[in-house]
């Protein structure tokens, strides 16, 4: 049985339609990368999959199960969600940040039950953050404080991981060592959704690529199969070459110069050029 | 297992105990029942001060004979009859000032986030200042005035930000303006008084405990008895809200729920406090801070905040008192007092980026 499986997926925001129609199904132990440009309604897709926003059609089932049928507390048994750059109240340590991921199975008398202490352990161990255990959070790298958010998600113990941007605030080094750890985890078994803005990170580390544009699903499939020029000029509007990574094979998009189609192209580099200046629009 | 058995994991930081007995399960930080012990002596030793300390000054042997009943007719006046029954009042409503500003600044993760700031403690004001005047006796109305200022306030507030009511700065804005109109109306319904009630008013606006006694201490009483163990049964739900709403949403928090009952709660608890006790600033704002940064960890510190604000009002109230001999400052003036300096060391004392 799929992992999940969005059906027929329709919402909007407001009046505007967001998602128009998008199907799609992740197995166990899958990552499935979402892209597209801004706008395009992936993190609507992601906000829809994880229950906090209400589609106008369609259903998103976890294991079999409609998410929509299910009361709040066992969807958070099911499903766990990393939104982009979270903010932990100041002070807060790292052990006091993970336990957070075991309110699903908590009550007023039970506040730390055997299993809580065995999820948080292992989450901190699968994470590499149990020697950071005692930190305060906000005295962190940035790639540190991502893994025990991740651990914090891991300790919900949910077989679907729903990640939004994780590695969109951290350096290049950061980023690989995230990512690298996100691989581990579907490893072990878990699906994992998250929605990525580096193309290349995409293909490299998607088992599952879905592209997307207007609310509208491009195209879906692994990686070396679906990237190709066409792909890319669909969903961005530019001429690009698409290379072979050396080692693994992954695609890799290079755009070509002057390759933008779009008449704002000029614009949008110029206003690049000059955000430079920081005193200058802010 | 029989006995509770005492757990040593990395798991748990330093300072919390997980105590398991058959399905059940405690957490135990020390930290923040330390603190809420040491406050609860510091408020027992500023009930003790208040007590005492006055136009006529008592000893501590003459306290332990009013509390063993062995005291003079003129002891047993001025400490039970007088000073015990405000010490009660600013105690209370001290309580409920820390209690709400902590769940306003929780909800709204926004440190300014206070009843003051959004306009509640003004709409509390405008309630009470109609029931005032609708009075005949030039007494304060009925207890519910205060609340019910506060609600409209609330309201009106949820309505003008709309949307947008949940996160960031727009609900401090919209919160200022409201405040700003709200007081404009009291000002104008004080400008048409007559002498018997603006007396009165200027009296209680100026947030002075002189003359509060039980019909003030009654119904604060009943409301935070009321308001204290829904509190206590939100705060799971609160402490997740603090990190993120979508965060709490996936992890099985009703959202909507929990904001509503806590706003509520907040929104009565001040409107109570202001409408018996007059507009005290800057209690909800201190008292929270202080208490989360005693309590330590990043913890959200209910009950510390309520010690706080009693504390920090029984103390302004008592330094009102005795500060100046013979002219009696009152409570909400010294809190204005201490307020502007305290808002600029907090300023000075946050670490850049971490505003919250």
């Amino acid at each position: 049985m799929s992992r999940l499986i969005v059906d027929q997926l329709h919402a909007t925001h407001g009046q505007r339609p967001v998602l128009r129609g998008i199907s799609l199904s992740v197995e166990p132990g899958q990552i499935a990368v979402i892209v597209g440009p801004n706008g395009c309604g992936k993190s609507t897709l992601l906000r829809s999959i994880a229950r906090l926003h209400a589609p106008n059609q369609g259903t998103v089932k976890v294991d079999g199960a409609d998410i929509w049928q299910l009361r709040p507390r066992h969807v958070a048994r099911r499903l766990a969600l990393l939104p982009q750059a979270p903010q932990a109240p100041e002070g807060m340590t790292v052990a006091a940040l993970i336990r957070h991921g075991r309110h699903p199975y908590q009550s007023l008398f039970s506040q730390w039950s055997a299993a809580d202490e065995r999820a948080v352990t292992l989450a901190m161990e699968a994470t590499g953050v149990a020697d950071l255990a005692q930190r305060r959070l906000d005295e962190l790298s940035g790639g540190q404080r991502q893994r025990c958010w991740l651990a914090m998600s891991l300790a919900q113990e949910t077989p679907l991981l729903l990640l939004d941007e994780p590695t969109s605030a951290l350096d290049l080094g950061h980023q690989v060592e995230v990512l690298d750890q996100i691989r581990l985890l579907a490893a072990s078994g878990r699906s994992v959704v998250m929605v990525l803005h580096d193309l290349a990170a995409a293909a490299r580390y998607a088992d599952v690529l879905i592209a997307m544009r207007d609310g509208h699903l491009l195209a879906a499939g692994a990686p070396r199969d679906i990237v190709t020029p066409a792909l890319v000029k669909r969903l961005y509007d530019i001429e690009a070459t698409v290379l072979k990574a050396p080692g693994d094979g992954a695609p890799v998009v290079v755009p070509l110069e002057g390759g933008q189609l779009r008449p704002g192209a000029v614009l949008s580099q110029s206003l690049h050029v000059s955000s430079g200046n920081p005193n200058l629009y802010s | 297992m029989n006995a509770p058995l005492p757990l040593v994991p990395r798991a748990l930081e330093a300072g919390t105990l997980g105590l398991r007995w058959g399905p059940f399960s405690l957490l135990i930080a020390w930290r923040p029942l330390l603190t809420g012990l040491l406050l609860l002596l510091a408020l027992a030793g500023a009930i003790a001060l208040a007590l005492l300390a006055g136009d006529t000054w008592f000893t501590p042997a003459d306290l332990w004979a009013v509390l063993s009943g062995r005291a003079s007719p003129d002891q047993q006046l001025l400490m039970i009859e007088f000073r015990l029954p405000r010490i009660l009042v600013g105690l209370l409503a001290g309580a409920a000032l820390g209690l709400a500003g902590c769940l306003t600044q929780a909800l709204s993760r926004n440190r300014l986030a206070v009843p003051d700031v959004l306009g509640v403690s003004d709409g509390a004001t405008l309630g009470a200042v109609v029931g005032l005047i609708a009075s005949t006796s030039g007494m304060l109305g009925p207890w519910w005035t205060g609340p019910l200022g506060a609600l409209v306030a609330i309201v009106l507030l949820l309505l003008a930000a709309g949307r947008h009511a949940g996160r960031g700065e727009q609900i401090l804005v919209v919160g200022l303006a409201i405040a700003a109109l709200l007081r404009a109306f009291v000002e104008l319904l004080l400008s048409r008084q007559d002498l018997t009630h603006a007396g009165a008013l200027y009296n209680w606006s100026t947030g002075s405990l002189s003359g509060r006694g039980l019909d003030a201490a009654l119904p604060l009483t009943i409301g935070l008895a009321c308001l204290f163990l829904p509190t206590l049964l939100l705060l799971r739900q609160l402490n997740l809200l603090r990190l993120d709403p979508d965060i709490a949403r996936t992890l099985g928090v009703n959202l909507q729920r929990t904001r509503l009952l806590a706003l509520l709660i907040a929104v009565l608890l001040a409107g109570l406090a202001v409408g018996l006790c007059g507009p005290i600033a800057f209690v909800a704002l201190a008292a929270p801070w202080l208490a989360s940064r005693l309590a330590g960890g990043g913890r959200l510190a209910l009950l510390g905040s309520a010690l706080t604000g009693a504390l920090l009002i029984v103390l302004a109230d008592t330094g009102g008192r005795i500060l100046l001999a013979g002219n009696e400052l009152p409570a909400g003036v010294v809190c204005n007092l201490l307020g502007g300096p305290f808002l600029l060391w907090l300023l000075f004392n946050e670490r850049e980026g971490e505003a919250r």
